[in-house]
């Protein structure tokens, strides 16, 4: 391992770290109506409050942390629903099929996104 | 040479750099999936009611952020621990007050009318507190009571003359009787709480305080159930610390049950909707498996909902992340209490084939899932209509019924908020805020919430919107929305602190925009 190795991990912390300081609040009485764009995302915000919302309402802190302002890519989001992190439990295929994972994932990046 | 020797160096650097390089790397990603993962093992609770408040409480609607063509009003302040709030057919506004908080605070339970101006006159007093919900129909108020001595419903005259139609029910324990809702036909629709958390009568009750109150206390199912025979062993609080003592479900503290023993029903019973005629008659069961039915309402097609409470982390049986549940009541469906959270069972979850890993949603800590407690289940519950934040304690709510308002056919729901640390932690504040749902799709909205870069009550912003709205209802044209706000309760050093006199009811209209 050198030091060029540990530039991707550096960026990542700080871009964690940078993002993490905003705030993860997305409702309508904060931000504004904001209906989903597409159908991918519609489907995802229906996923996502069966599946997600009970421990992180919203996309915010809750029972677990907030997602809303953690820049992690679709892949990591998929990995981590998948395997689990911490007390988070792993949401195996039987439980959210693939299509809803897609969605899910669709739905979150769009709203990190959403001003 | 020397550039030799540093090049060498660089590919093959001595074993200290390799392990200072390696311990960094390792520290780094350990702070970026402690980071992504929240750190919830080695974070301590942030719940809203961990904070320190000194009366008297602010209150300022500015500090409400509502949807674009919404505004918030202040209606009434200084009430001590409201919970339901009805209306007449001359548009008179009436609340009740509980007189009795977790914190083991004990007061009068009062049906209070509000007056224009914010005063109010007193309608009723009672002797059997907390009273819970409030509806009127026909001339008459109903409301809930019972903790310290059994649960009623009663029916309260406008001139305050009280009548018992129900009496005796199991409301000693953790979970009291709730919201009473009259339908057209004149009956009386009303919830119970169970009397534990997940079955079990444990040290958390003793804590609670009702366990030393009434030692023999549990719960009891509506029907004959057989038990797997579970016992769990604690130590026992009677005699010393060293006593151990072993306490199966739907059994007093300190009984242990054994494997096949069937447990009668009876009515009434715990965890169920139950009804009763507005003149008094026989309790019949409605819908039962449920854990705590705060609250219930009638849907503009028709459809009886009720909030559903769920599991909390503590006790001899604690149950990890289940939030609560928005049910539409099926006549006669048994909800999954204890051994179910909504649809799912807790072990061997979402349907995992035999002999497959459990899916371990629910295990608390290092700990397994809570393993089942019932033999043979009634039925395979049904799906809730929606799943609500863990710990939220999301409890009253209405159906808008006005287009005028918008969002007509949608629930509005009352978060309370979270009890946290005492009922288990969580990173940030839970509730505390009012909610719509789109009981189609199970897709939850924010619709008043505190100000602010996070989430959490008023006492914990050290600012003036909402503490604890513990109910909503429309007035009778649908145009303005009533919250209920409990007021201030915190939660420190394993302290729960009421403070009387912090209650305030909200009222929000809408003032123009398309919805």
């Amino acid at each position: 391992m050198n030091r060029s190795s540990l530039r991707p991990i550096l960026l990542l912390c700080a871009l964690t770290f940078a993002t993490a300081c905003g705030t993860a609040r997305r409702g309508e009485p904060i931000i504004g109506d904001h209906e989903p764009p597409n159908e991918d995302v519609a489907r995802g915000l229906v996923a996502f409050n069966t599946y997600c919302t009970t421990c992180h309402p919203g996309g915010e802190a809750g029972l677990g942390p907030a997602l809303n302002n953690k820049p992690l890519p679709e892949s990591a989001i998929k990995f981590q629903v998948r395997h689990g992190l911490g007390a988070m439990p792993a949401f195996p295929e039987r439980v959210i099929s693939k299509e809803d994972l897609d969605d899910i994932s669709a739905y979150l990046i769009w709203l990190r996104h959403t001003p | 040479m020397r550039d030799a020797m540093q090049c060498d160096c660089l590919k093959h650097p001595p074993p200290h750099i390799v392990l200072k390089r390696a311990a960094v790397q390792v520290l780094l990603l350990a702070v970026l999936c402690g980071t992504l993962s929240g750190c919830y093992e080695l974070s301590t609770s942030n719940g809203g009611a961990e904070t320190r408040f000194t009366p008297p409480r602010q209150v300022d609607p500015s500090d409400i952020a509502l949807p674009d063509g919404y505004r918030i009003e202040v209606v009434a302040t200084g009430l001590t621990f409201p919970t339901g709030i009805a209306f007449n057919e001359h548009g008179g506004i009436y609340v009740t007050e509980a007189g009795y908080s977790y914190g083991e605070y004990f007061g009068t339970p009062r049906l209070l009318r509000l007056e224009p101006g914010g005063g109010t006159t007193i309608v009723a007093e009672g002797s059997n507190p907390p009273w819970n919900g409030l509806d009127y129909h026909a001339g008459s108020f109903f409301v809930a009571g019972g903790t310290v001595y059994p649960g009623q419903i009663l029916r309260i005259d406008p001139d305050g003359l009280i009548t018992v139609l129900a009496n005796g029910l199991p409301s000693l324990g953790d979970h009291h009787t709730n919201g009473p809702l009259v339908s057209k036909d004149g009956w009386v629709y009303f919830g119970q709480g169970t009397a534990t958390n997940s079955g079990v009568v444990g040290l958390d009750n003793y804590d609670f305080g009702w366990l030393k109150r009434h030692p023999g206390f549990h719960d009891v199912p509506c029907e004959d159930v057989i038990l797997t025979g579970l016992n769990y062993t604690t130590s026992n609080p009677f005699t010393s610390l060293d006593d151990r003592i072993s306490t199966g479900a739907f059994v007093p503290f300190g009984t242990p049950t054994e494997s096949g023993q069937i447990i009668p029903g009876g009515i009434p019973c715990s965890g169920a909707i139950m009804r009763v005629r507005a003149e008094g008659g026989p309790l019949e069961v409605v819908a039962w498996g449920l854990r705590n039915p705060f609250a219930l309402a009638w849907s503009p097609d028709g459809n009886l909902y009720a909030t559903d409470n769920q599991y909390d982390e503590r006790g001899s049986r604690p149950v990890f992340g289940t939030g609560d549940l928005l049910w539409r009541i099926e006549p006669g469906a048994w909800y999954g209490w204890p051994d179910y959270y909504g649809s799912i069972p807790f072990t061997g979850g979402f349907g995992v084939p035999d002999g497959a890993t459990p899916y371990e949603q629910f295990r608390d800590g290092p700990d397994e899932s809570p393993l089942q407690l019932l033999r043979d289940h009634p039925s395979e519950p049904p799906h809730p209509a929606a799943h609500l934040g863990v710990h939220s304690s999301s409890n009253g709510f209405d159906f808008s019924r006005n287009p005028a308002f918008g969002h007509e056919g949608q629930a509005f729901i009352a978060q309370f908020g979270d009890q946290a640390p005492e009922v288990g932690k969580v990173l940030a504040p839970v509730g505390f805020k009012v909610v719509r749902v789109d009981v189609d799709t199970g897709v939850i909205e924010d619709f008043a919430v505190n100000k602010g870069k996070t989430n959490g009550p008023a006492s914990w912003l050290k600012a003036g919107g909402l503490e604890r709205p513990i109910a909503v209802r429309f007035d009778p044209s649908g145009t303005a929305l009533y919250i209920v706000d409990f007021g201030v309760m915190t939660v420190n050093d394993g302290q729960t602190t009421p403070y009387p006199g912090t209650g305030v009811i909200w009222k929000i209209t809408r003032t123009g925009g398309a919805r």
